[in-house]
């Protein structure tokens, strides 16, 4: 067995498996906290609230807009970018493919080069301005420097090896990509998954008491 | 040999034979621009009746070269002759080939020139002067970086910190200069592989020191390759890959930091003392001549490098090969020097000069600082005098920073 096979096979799914696991356990155990009872007569609908929590956090309030302009452009950038690459990358597909026996239309290339521009611009403003504002730099932990380090370091070692026609960088490549699902349920990264939560509890709150979330 | 180059020249038959397929037969001596594969009947007859046969066997695009005829050394224009080492106007023809003979086009951007020789010209000047003189400036600025740290040692604050700040650069100027110098890095590396990592893993450390230095096995330059080949295939695609992000990176920073970027009559005095290096203290405004200097440095070389670099990306916009091996000089050539400066600007805006890195870290600097380095800045910006300890009531000011 060789090295790429080992990262693309047994490695991999056992990254897989820890991923999996391990972000179901920390879901279930964010549902399983519960919210203390709200004697309140409710004034309007939680699931409502629920939803649009969720929506409504998708855009900056009026207020914010201007000071937020380059973290959400950034933010858009790398998160669609991201999602594209990891959905609709040919490669990808093909090696969903195996696992499944599902496939879909990939991108064409210039599709995925565009899409992993927006993905690189957007991580690296993302980045800069986590250690260029005052706040930011103090609310930042080494697990955000780590995570957002082993997301381009997965993302850039997929598009050094975009030639195919070296089995040691797609290696680095899988080695990476194993390793970031291996972290990805102990940090901060599970807000690819939170995040609806969070928002969503809070604008459940927020709807039950008959407000704007 | 001979024989050799009778493929050669046969091949080039058959390449500028334009619409007659390779396989289509003609009569013998009737071939005038037919294509078809020469036997031995033919060259024997060849050289049995060389003007005649050679004559028509040569096309129409190889015996004029800009509707003048090729010469040739017996005077008869277009005609080759045969000698004992096979066409004696084998070097006639491939002059006229290089000199750009015009058939079948064999690449998208000859333009149906059959053979040119830029490619030779083109990697004549890259290995012998681009990579030499290229690596000459990046040693040089290394080593004039290390000089001025052993002389100079670090810039250190007069006075020490003060302990209150200015601001100097808002966020959006911070993340503009880190999101360049992001781009610019992961750029400059897989640029410098590119350019130096084959000459510098399989010639210097392979062939040179490993095989020749420590007698190891010669197989290792084999592996050298292999190594260079895989680096080589991720910096280009990683080089390709952020090409474009890094025009977006500098065309936010150009608009970002033109303003105060213009030179003044201050500058003109900074220059005449030196940056303060030749004694004495070098006024500046905002920014001082050096960091005009590079800004503009990084506007003009950073338009060049994005022109050739997009140039290279799309080879499609132009037809013209010549122009392309212009782009890739001109392109490293903007590199080497955009590296070896950005390497000085690195060092003196960092772990060089006490306090500086705070104005892009922070956004704010040091009052000592600021009227250190930007002393009618620092009058502008709190309308109180710089009194610099240089300058008059320098005294005062060396006591207050002092205490």
């Amino acid at each position: 067995m060789t090295i790429l096979q080992f990262l693309e096979g047994p490695m991999f799914q056992a990254a897989f498996a820890i991923f999996a696991v391990g972000a179901i356990w920390r879901i279930a155990g964010i549902l399983r906290l519960g919210r203390k009872p709200d004697l309140a007569p409710p004034k309007g609908s939680a699931v409502a609230g629920w939803f649009k929590g969720n929506l409504r956090h998708f855009f900056p309030r009026g207020l914010f807009a201007e000071r937020t302009w380059m973290h959400l452009l950034g933010g858009y950038a790398f998160h669609l970018g991201l999602f594209a690459l990891l959905i609709l990358a040919a490669p990808h597909i093909a090696f969903f493919e195996r696992f499944t026996g599902l496939s879909w239309t990939a991108l064409p290339r210039w599709g995925f080069i565009l899409a992993a521009e927006f993905a690189f611009a957007g991580l690296i403003v993302l980045w800069v301005r986590r250690f260029s504002d005052p706040v930011m730099r103090q609310i930042s932990d080494r697990d955000d420097h780590l995570g957002s380090w082993l997301t381009f370091l997965v993302m850039l070692s997929g598009c050094l090896a975009l030639e195919q026609a070296h089995a040691s960088l797609r290696a680095l490549h899988m080695g990476l990509v194993d390793l970031w699902l291996i972290y990805f349920p102990f940090s901060r990264l599970m807000h690819a998954f939170t995040f609806a939560l969070a928002r969503g509890a809070t604008g459940a709150a927020y709807g039950r008491k008959g407000m704007n979330p | 040999m001979i024989f050799m180059r009778r493929v050669l020249i046969l091949l080039a038959f058959l390449l500028s034979a334009g619409a007659a397929p390779a396989q289509e037969t003609a009569p013998p001596g009737n071939a005038v621009g037919a294509a078809r594969a020469a036997t031995l009947d033919d060259i024997l007859a060849r050289q049995k009746n060389p003007l005649e046969g050679a004559a028509k066997r040569l096309p129409e695009a190889m015996r004029e070269i800009k509707g003048k005829p090729v010469p040739l050394p017996d005077g008869d224009a277009g005609v080759p002759q045969l000698g004992t080492l096979g066409g004696a106007s084998d070097s006639d023809l491939w002059r006229a080939l290089k000199s750009g003979a015009r058939a079948t086009p064999s690449s998208s951007t000859a333009q149906g020139q059959l053979m040119q020789v830029l490619g030779e010209d083109w990697r004549l000047v890259r290995r012998q002067y681009l990579l030499r003189y290229g690596g000459y400036v990046l040693l040089a600025a290394i080593a004039g970086i290390v000089a001025f740290r052993l002389i100079r040692g670090k810039i250190a604050i007069r006075g020490g910190r003060s302990g209150r700040t200015i601001p100097r650069f808002s966020l959006s100027h911070r993340v503009a200069h880190w999101f360049l110098a992001s781009v610019f890095i992961l750029m400059g590396l897989s640029g410098l592989f590119i350019l130096f990592g084959r000459p510098l893993l399989v010639d210097l450390l392979g062939r040179d020191l490993m095989v020749g230095q420590m007698g190891m096995d010669p197989a290792v330059i084999g592996t050298m390759k292999s190594v260079n080949s895989v680096m080589l295939s991720a910096a280009l695609q990683g080089h390709n890959l952020f090409g474009p992000i890094f025009v977006l990176a500098w065309a936010i920073v150009v608009v970002r930091f033109m303003k105060g970027n213009f030179f003044q009559w201050a500058d003109l005095k900074w220059i005449l003392k030196g940056g303060g290096l030749l004694g004495g203290h070098a006024s500046s405004h905002h920014y001082n001549f050096g960091e005009k200097t590079w800004y503009w440095m990084v506007v003009l070389i950073g338009l060049g490098m994005c022109a050739t670099g997009l140039f290279l990306l799309f080879p499609m916009l132009s037809q013209t090969l010549a122009y392309h091996q212009a782009a890739t000089l001109l392109h490293a050539i903007g590199a080497v020097v955009l590296i070896a400066v950005a390497m000085g600007h690195a060092y003196i805006g960092s772990i060089g000069m006490e306090g500086s890195i705070d104005s892009m870290l922070r956004g704010e600097v040091d009052e000592n600082w600021a009227r250190e380095h930007h002393d009618l800045w620092y009058e502008e910006v709190t309308g109180k005098a710089a009194d610099h300890p240089d300058g008059p009531g320098g005294a005062a000011a060396r006591t207050e920073g002092t205490a």
